[in-house]
């Protein structure tokens, strides 16, 4: 029924939506380019004259750039560490006959749908404020010293709060992707005297590649991303200890109005996110395909 | 014997479960306890678990202090409104994309779904200086916008997936019977796609009541959603467990009863239907 009228209106009811993607893409992506070749600081307001790499020059050399760089391969990939072994492990648990089953599915994947901005002033005031948090409450009720954890260790910090909400997104995933494992095939397996270990790495591990490259995928492009959780709870410091690539962009353009520097570490950013996206979108193409 | 074992290990399953999954769960209950508790007794050493005074003195006092209505408000209308924005335009796209599928329509959903890899604060300085030049800054409008394009890669995959599955079979099927155009599309294909529309829907709303860069960038006092008054209180003088916890509560209350309903369809959604 593909006729020739048919295709004509199949592109009709696809060109809003390319068009406005297109534009998306190109417009504001266009102006960052521009802008960040430009001397341009809200501040000064006049002539932003041409200053080719300066910019670039300026943002790449500045040491605020290799922290956060650092910063947020260690916040991606910590948190993908975490969430991905968590998730394997509660999936597994969660797999297994219980009581009151559905009820802790709930319980587990609840923290997914709390806003960022909430799960950090949660998680900063009452828990990990050194005073009247929760943790402290516990060390003192333990006999020990209080720790101050957004000071004393303010990146790991953020993972802990970053894993917290996207655990749940892996744990459903992964649970979703053993649920459709073949059970006769881990019995034959058994039959033939395959340790519980052995079952694991030969069996269900093979079973999950898909789910986990998915997982991967999709919370990388968030993790990229993570902002908020920054801003509420440490505003990327103390000094640059917990800021990110993206808080770096944001205090350089919308803190200290230095548009032309910010633009050009929005450049950066979209280069290094496109080179963990090629990466990524070859890895999902191969999954989907088969 | 073997019974006896399994319910056994079944004990063991469910108490080990049932520990992580409150612990998992505990930030959200202390938070959900705390906001009907004093601020005194918010921040008892050691903490006062269940035996207080129940109070919603908080939830009245967050409502007075900052007119909460207003930004629970601007939460609904931003979310609500760049999902539907979002669903008139992608509908059209992914019904054609799935029906009338050609030669490079999957590379067209690859590049789709590229956009969303470019990282929201790469176009964070000219959408700022746009949305400035255009008075768009700190609009409930200008947040619509921006959230309809960063989810519409989303939504028309989400879509696409949940279309592909409707078998073009019975459409055929239902030609033959002599329906015309009107009628197929009726009672043929819309009972079909409307659960799909359906969960797509939900799970934007979920996805856009909890985005947090772009409303804590491009709003201020007017337009502010939740995302970004929450955020407001972590200025030392909001500093009020009591309040903070309502506040938060009220926030994450109708997302989360939200995506416990959908909870099935936001692994399909989320996954692209990669994972069954």
């Amino acid at each position: 029924m593909a006729t020739q009228h048919a295709r004509a209106a199949a592109r009709l009811m696809i060109s809003p939506s390319v068009i406005l993607l297109l534009a998306w893409m190109i417009i504001p992506l266009g102006m960052t380019l521009y802008f960040s070749t430009l001397r341009y600081n809200l501040l000064m307001p006049g002539s932003n004259p041409f200053v080719g790499w300066e910019n670039y020059q300026y943002f790449l050399t500045d040491p605020a750039f290799m922290t956060a760089l650092v910063n947020t391969l260690l916040l991606v990939g910590g948190v993908l560490i975490i969430t991905v072994i968590g998730g394997i492990l509660l999936g597994m648990l969660l797999d297994q006959p219980m009581w009151g089953q559905g009820i802790v599915r709930i319980l587990v994947i609840a923290p997914f749908f709390v806003m960022p901005t909430v799960s950090a002033l949660v998680w900063k005031n009452m828990f990990m404020n050194p005073v009247n948090g929760l943790f402290a409450h516990l060390a003192n009720f333990l006999g020990l010293q209080p720790f101050d954890f957004l000071a004393q260790a303010p990146l790991l910090s953020i993972i802990g709060i970053v894993s917290w909400q996207w655990l749940p997104f892996a744990t459903l995933i992964l649970l979703t992707a053993m649920q459709s494992l073949d059970q006769e095939q881990l019995e034959a397996a058994e039959m033939d005297g395959a340790g519980a270990f052995s079952r694991f790495i030969h069996i269900t591990l093979p079973h999950l590649s898909r789910a986990v490259t998915v997982v991967i995928l999709i919370q990388t492009i968030f993790l990229l991303s993570v902002f908020a959780e920054i801003l509420v709870t440490t505003n990327g410091g103390p000094g640059n200890a917990s800021t990110n690539l993206t808080y770096l962009v944001y205090a350089e353009s919308l803190l200290r109005f230095d548009v032309g520097t910010g633009s050009a570490g929005g450049v950066v950013a979209i280069v290094l996110a496109n080179i963990v996206a090629i990466f990524l979108m070859r890895m999902i193409g191969k999954n989907l395909d088969t | 014997m073997a019974r006896a074992i399994t319910n056994q290990r079944k004990a063991v399953n469910t108490l080990v479960a049932w520990v992580i999954g409150l612990l998992i769960f505990f930030p959200i209950l202390w938070t959900v306890l705390t906001s009907f508790k004093t601020e005194a007794v918010a921040i008892a050493d050691p903490p006062i678990w269940f035996n207080f005074h129940w109070t919603l003195e908080n939830y009245f006092t967050v409502q007075e202090r900052s007119n909460y209505f207003r930004h629970f408000w601007n939460s609904v209308v931003i979310s609500v409104g760049s999902t539907v924005l979002g669903l008139v335009i992608a509908v059209p796209a992914a019904w054609a994309m799935a029906f009338v599928p050609g030669k490079r329509t999957k590379d067209l959903l690859m590049w789709m779904l590229s956009t969303k890899m470019l990282p929201p604060v790469g176009v964070l300085v000219p959408i700022y200086l746009l949305f400035r030049n255009m008075g768009l800054l700190d609009t409930k409008l200008g947040l619509i916008i921006v959230l309809t394009l960063i989810n519409l890669p989303i939504i028309i995959w989400m879509l696409y997936t949940y279309f592909r599955e409707i078998p073009g079979d019975i459409l055929e099927a239902a030609r033959m019977d002599g329906a015309n155009l009107r009628n197929e599309v009726i009672y043929v294909l819309l009972p079909m796609a409307v659960p799909g529309i359906a969960s797509t829907l939900l799970l934007n709303i979920i996805l856009a009541w909890n985005e947090a860069f772009w409303t804590l960038n491009l709003t201020a006092a007017k337009a502010a959603p939740l995302t970004a008054f929450i955020a407001s209180y972590s200025s030392p003088e909001g500093l009020f467990y009591a309040k903070l916890s309502a506040a938060s509560t009220m926030a994450i209350a109708p997302i989360l009863i939200m995506g416990w309903f959908s909870q099935k369809q936001l692994v399909r959604g989320l996954t692209f239907g990669a994972v069954k």
